[in-house]
């Protein structure tokens, strides 16, 4: 980058969008735009519909950047937050597609480039956190997550009373953020390379 | 929703779970609980973890190049408005160099607007004064004697007065605002300042060639300004 924008941190950048400052969109993309191609393909399970996910969750961040608050969210979450509502959104209006959209897809395999084994390390620490949960919190998140479905959707589906729906939902994430944080302190490694803070 | 029962939406919150209705009930909801606010960023950003557990194949280069471009096309529109357009006296005053003073604008209109997203929170401002003030077709007008500008929907001649570090208004009194034309003041709410910011909607319309003032009044406000405007906009041209 011409301006080393690569030393910024996620927030720095999005406080140069807000400023329509269309390098930082670009390095925030760079920084983003995989793993939320990789979400919204997750959950839309269709790559035209994911890029329109991609595409008008970038533009929303594009537009509201100004309204990002830091002390709130980190920007990665307020990111990822917006594809995925997005994603769930396009879902949710091409009900056909998700009959069963909830078969893995493979392993991949080689390790190319930096971004990929970084991305493959997140990964691993995610699925290792969600095996500690118990089977059905796992089930609940993954099916609302990427599954795009409703809590009540949810409740029929697996044909559960909504209020415990609700409360795997909550405690799934509750153990999650907990079994996280506790990887966290074991292994100081895992630090995003081009992190500033 | 019963009361007890939504403080538990947190979580389908954070995973998008929520359909549209109990959506809007659940934001409403967050608006005025600070502990649900707390829970829900906490869930967000645990939810926006498992967008790592997502195989990641490359997306095309070709999105990329056309999530640029459209940025790049909004640009003029969304974005340049406050720059060119948000005048405040402190920038006016201090006779600083011309590209210092747009910097100093960029970052103020950016500060503004976090600024109101919590006033929002905080405050229920409503959504329409802030539509109004991402509005493209809304006019800025700047303020005499404070920190902030006169808002106007030109196609309705609604009015929002923002303004920012205003002192909190003495006790027994209130800060009243008047839309004046010609000689004719009408009485346009009543609001008591303090805090980082202040938003008022105007309660009259703001006619073309009227200007808004406010003044400081005894609490529960008068009919006709007693007083010297303590702040002033221009002309809503």
């Amino acid at each position: 980058m011409a301006r080393g924008l690569a030393h910024l941190s996620d927030e720095a950048l999005v406080a140069l969008v807000a400023r329509a400052d269309e390098e930082a969109f670009a390095e925030l993309y760079d920084r983003f735009g995989r793993v939320a191609y990789g979400l919204a393909l997750r959950v839309v399970r269709d790559p035209a519909l994911a890029e329109d996910a991609v595409q008008e969750g970038f533009l929303a961040v594009w537009r509201s950047a100004a309204r990002f608050v830091a002390e709130r969210a980190k920007a990665s979450t307020w990111i990822l937050t917006l594809i995925h509502r997005r994603a769930v959104d396009l879902v949710r209006r091409e009900q056909p597609r998700r009959a069963e959209p909830l078969e893995l897809a493979p392993h991949p395999t080689g390790d190319d480039t930096e971004e990929e084994a970084w991305l493959r390390l997140r990964r691993t620490r995610v699925q290792e956190a969600l095996r500690r949960l118990p089977d059905k919190q796992r089930e609940a998140l993954e099916l609302a997550y990427f599954g795009g479905f409703t809590q009540s959707e949810l409740a029929d589906r697996l044909g559960e009373p909504l209020g415990t729906i609700k409360s795997r939902m909550f405690s799934g994430l509750a153990s999650l953020r907990e079994v996280l944080a506790q990887g966290e302190l074991e292994e100081e490694g895992w630090r995003e390379p081009r992190s500033t803070s | 929703m019963e009361r007890a029962e939504i403080h538990e939406l947190s979580a389908a919150y954070a995973l998008d779970a929520l359909d549209a209705s109990e959506l809007e009930a659940f934001e409403d909801h967050l608006a005025r609980c600070a502990e649900c606010r707390e829970n829900a960023a906490s869930f967000q950003a645990v939810a926006s973890e498992l967008a790592y557990e997502a195989e990641a194949p490359a997306p095309p280069q070709a999105l990329r190049e056309r999530i640029l471009a459209d940025a790049r096309r909004e640009q003029p529109k969304v974005v340049s408005l406050p720059r060119r357009r948000w005048a405040f006296p402190v920038a006016a005053t201090a006779a600083v160099a011309a590209g210092c003073a747009a910097v100093g604008l960029a970052f103020w209109a950016a500060d503004l607007s976090q600024q109101l997203d919590e006033q929002r929170d905080a405050a229920h401002l409503s959504e329409e004064a802030v539509a109004a003030l991402a509005q493209a077709d809304t006019r800025r007008i700047p303020l005499d004697g404070a920190n902030g500008v006169l808002v106007v929907d030109d196609e309705t001649g609604k009015g929002w007065l923002v303004v920012l570090g205003l002192e909190e208004a003495p006790s027994a009194k209130t800060y009243e605002a008047w839309v004046i034309e010609g000689d004719a003041a009408v009485p346009a709410g009543l609001f008591s300042g303090g805090g980082v910011s202040t938003v008022v909607e105007l309660g009259a319309p703001v006619p073309e060639g009227a200007v808004v003032a406010v003044t400081v009044e005894e609490a529960g406000g008068v009919r006709q300004p007693t007083q010297q405007p303590v702040f002033i906009s221009g002309e809503a041209a």
